[in-house]
């Protein structure tokens, strides 16, 4: 964290009590330093996140093998790039503009989640990708409705909202393959294979038992613990794979009765950390597609900037 | 649309600047509290950049305009034309207004509990007092519904 | 509803109205599947999300006009959109050039927009029900296309540097493939004939021109002196549209009897 004169303590105490008593604080309110560092972080990745995972569902809304489907697509991956416009609004409001944000994400300086630097090779990945990879978010997501964060905490219903329709459409798509010719359910089968691990890393490592963690907590910028979400997510999302007779790629998960959890085999967290520096198979390569549209659209930029000061009387406050 | 981002919140960023006037939004990381002495700071501008506007939607010819988030654009026409891909992809609309955001003057949230009456007010209402205690507490609870917290 | 061809008793007239719907499918599957390639790559978060909607507005309407050939002749529309080979598609060149930068999509929707939403005018005074109702309800879409390309058009061409240059140069690559959007096949004789279409392709060609003029020089933009690229409506097509039609079907061909 960059050094900041220290907050006020008085302040500090009285946020958090009114944190910890279930109030919601809204845009333009004191706020103590590092709550605006930790939720401007987490905002600020969301939204990159948003961005960067357009970018492997993309690749198949020209392929998509239906009109109805190509729709569909167009229409999802479009939310996404909408939630993203969304979320780097309510990043502002903690105090970094736009053009900042982007910046460092076109620098490759800024981080996005783990799932968006892998490959969706196939159709079936599109599948994979609306269940399983939304269904990870819509845990967290659905969560963090809850933050403290208020204008965080609204924008997030509204996404939460939209996310529910894409699983909905990803059930179809899987639907269909899965009940499909022998080669879309092998398609399917290797998908989830492949997405797996990174799926079951998206929640992150169970959380250290640490005063940032309690911190955190305290200040409703985590609701629940990565655990916990993660659970939640298998809960849900195990059951889709046995319905369709289909085999979850772990062979160690296993459901405990007597403790009501899901046990698996440890995914390597070395990988996640590595992914999250910009080490993943797709890393780079999205990166350097992100930094050509960006250079390509430099002159728009400039062209609108210098069209606005020419034509003064719309931009007089 | 961002030409030239330029100001944002007006929130410095972790390292207080001394000359900028103390405004809720400019109050952050500095540890400046808002003042609460008489006449003392209970509105300021919301704050935001040149280029947010604020999306207005109106659903059916007999509502109201109702606040549904913000676009950036460059003027206002741009803006009108992006709000309506944005934000009535959904919902229904016959309307958008746009306004630029740093124009919308908000009362500070301390000040909230301005707008709680301190007395009986129920001679606003009409009706028996039963109906009057009624539509009093139905009120406020519409304020706040349980599925928004 | 019965499709309009059912309608349809004289076999020469019903084909050559068959060959307009096509042309009309054709054109707008390729252009929406032109513009949902900006998806995710825009110059601006809320003009991307915009354009995409354009996209799956025009791969709606394609539907709505494959359906009425699909009821008719007892086909899968996908089969009918996916499945010919590409001297079968009677689609203009202009649609399926690649989106050579935003300023070239720009023009092209100006230049496209202005001359659909004519079209879909002379499809309403057709008389041919369910298509002309259709139609009519669809011109409420293209007018935001529109909108939105009139928007951008002076932004770029007005704040540009280097003056109009870019934008110019855009225009006078789109100019001759815009021009073949009006390329005549013995069916328009037979419609126009026959009262079903109003105005003559030329005459059509004439009236797009007074249309986009005063936008075009509006902005500082000078119409260009070129000829016409005729041969999409004819099914002659570049080798930009075999990439796009063998990108487009790459999985529906995998396995064309599967439900996808």
């Amino acid at each position: 964290m960059p050094p900041v004169p220290p907050d006020d303590p008085e302040m500090a105490a009285r946020f958090t009590l009114r944190v910890q008593g279930g109030e919601q604080i809204e845009a333009g309110e004191w706020l103590p330093a590092e709550y605006r560092f930790e939720a401007l972080r987490l905002i600020n990745m969301h939204a990159n996140s948003e961005i960067m995972g357009a970018l492997p569902e993309r690749e198949w809304i020209p392929r998509a093998p239906s009109l109805a489907r190509k729709m569909a697509l167009t229409a999802k991956v479009q939310d996404e790039v909408g939630h993203g416009m969304l979320l780097y609004r309510v990043a502002e409001t903690l105090g970094r503009s736009r053009d900042e944000m982007i910046a460092d994400l076109v620098a490759g300086k800024a981080r996005f989640h783990n799932v968006f630097h892998y490959p969706a090779e196939t159709w079936a990945d599109v599948a994979i990708i609306q269940v399983f990879v939304d269904g990870a978010a819509m845990q967290t997501q659905g969560a963090l409705r809850s933050c403290s964060y208020a204008p965080y905490s609204r924008v997030l219903k509204r996404i939460c909202y939209e996310e529910d329709f894409h699983i909905q459409l990803g059930l179809d798509v899987w639907r269909s393959l899965a009940e499909g010719t022998p080669r879309q359910r092998a398609m399917l089968q290797d998908a989830l294979r492949r997405w797996w691990t990174p799926i079951i890393h998206f929640f992150g490592m169970p959380d250290r038992v640490s005063p940032h963690t309690e911190k955190m907590l305290a200040w409703r910028i985590k609701v629940k613990s990565n655990e916990e979400l993660r659970q939640q997510f298998l809960r849900r999302f195990v059951p889709v794979i046995l319905e369709y007779g289909l085999e979850v790629p772990d062979p160690g998960l296993r459901w405990l009765d007597d403790e009501q959890r899901y046990v698996y085999t440890e995914p390597d967290w070395e990988e996640l950390k590595r992914v999250g520096r910009g080490g993943g198979p797709k890393s780079a390569e999205r990166l350097a597609l992100r930094q050509r549209f960006h250079e390509q659209h430099a002159w728009v930029r400039e062209a609108v900037a210098r069209w606005l000061h020419d034509h003064a009387q719309d931009a007089v406050a | 649309m961002t030409p030239g981002g330029g100001a944002h919140d007006g929130s410095p960023r972790g390292t207080g600047d001394v000359t900028r006037p103390q405004t809720p939004a400019g109050a952050g990381s500095t540890g400046t509290p808002a003042r609460h002495d008489a006449g003392g700071l209970w509105e300021h501008p919301l704050g935001a950049a040149k280029d947010v506007w604020a999306v207005f939607v109106q659903g059916r010819r007999r509502d109201t305009h109702v606040y549904a988030g913000d676009v950036h654009a460059p003027d206002a026409e741009m803006a009108l034309v992006l709000a309506k891909e944005n934000y009535t992809r959904r919902d229904p609309c016959v309307s958008l207004w746009v306004v630029r955001a740093d124009q919308i003057h908000a009362t500070a949230q301390d000040a909230a509990e301005m707008f709680v009456p301190a007395t009986d007010k129920s001679y606003r209402f009409g009706g028996s007092y039963r109906q009057q205690r009624r539509v009093l507490q139905s009120s406020y609870q519409a304020a706040y519904r349980e599925e928004d917290q | 509803m019965p499709g309009v061809l059912t309608g349809i008793a004289d076999p020469a007239l019903r084909a050559a109205f068959r060959e307009v719907l096509l042309r009309v499918a054709d054109d707008e599957l390729v252009i929406g599947h032109r513009h949902s390639e900006w998806t995710g790559f825009g110059p601006d978060i809320e003009s991307d999300v915009a354009m995409s909607s354009i996209a799956q507005e025009e791969l709606g309407h394609a539907r709505v006009f494959y359906e009425q050939i699909a009821d008719d002749e007892g086909l899968d529309v996908d089969r009918l959109a996916f499945g010919r080979t590409p001297a079968e598609y009677r689609h203009a060149a202009l649609l399926e050039q690649e989106n050579d930068g935003w300023e070239y999509t720009i023009v092209r929707l100006v230049l496209y927009e202005a001359f659909e939403t004519a079209r879909l005018h002379l499809l309403a005074a057709s008389g041919q029900q369910p298509v002309a109702g259709l139609a009519q309800t669809l011109t409420r879409e293209e007018r935001y296309h529109m909108l939105f390309a009139e928007t951008w058009l002076t932004r770029l061409a007005r704040g540009a540097a280097d003056g109009p240059g870019r934008v110019q140069r855009a225009l006078e690559a789109a100019w001759p493939d815009a021009l073949g959007l009006f390329e005549a096949t013995p069916a328009d004789a037979l419609l126009v004939a026959q009262g079903v279409t109003a105005s003559t392709p030329s005459a059509q060609r004439a009236a797009w021109e007074e249309t986009v003029r005063p936008t075009l020089e509006g902005c500082g933009l000078r119409l260009p002196p070129s000829t016409a690229r005729d041969g999409g409506r004819r099914g002659v097509h570049t080798p930009s549209f075999d990439r796009l039609l063998d990108q487009m079907t790459e999985v529906w061909r995998s396995d064309p009897e599967a439900r996808w």
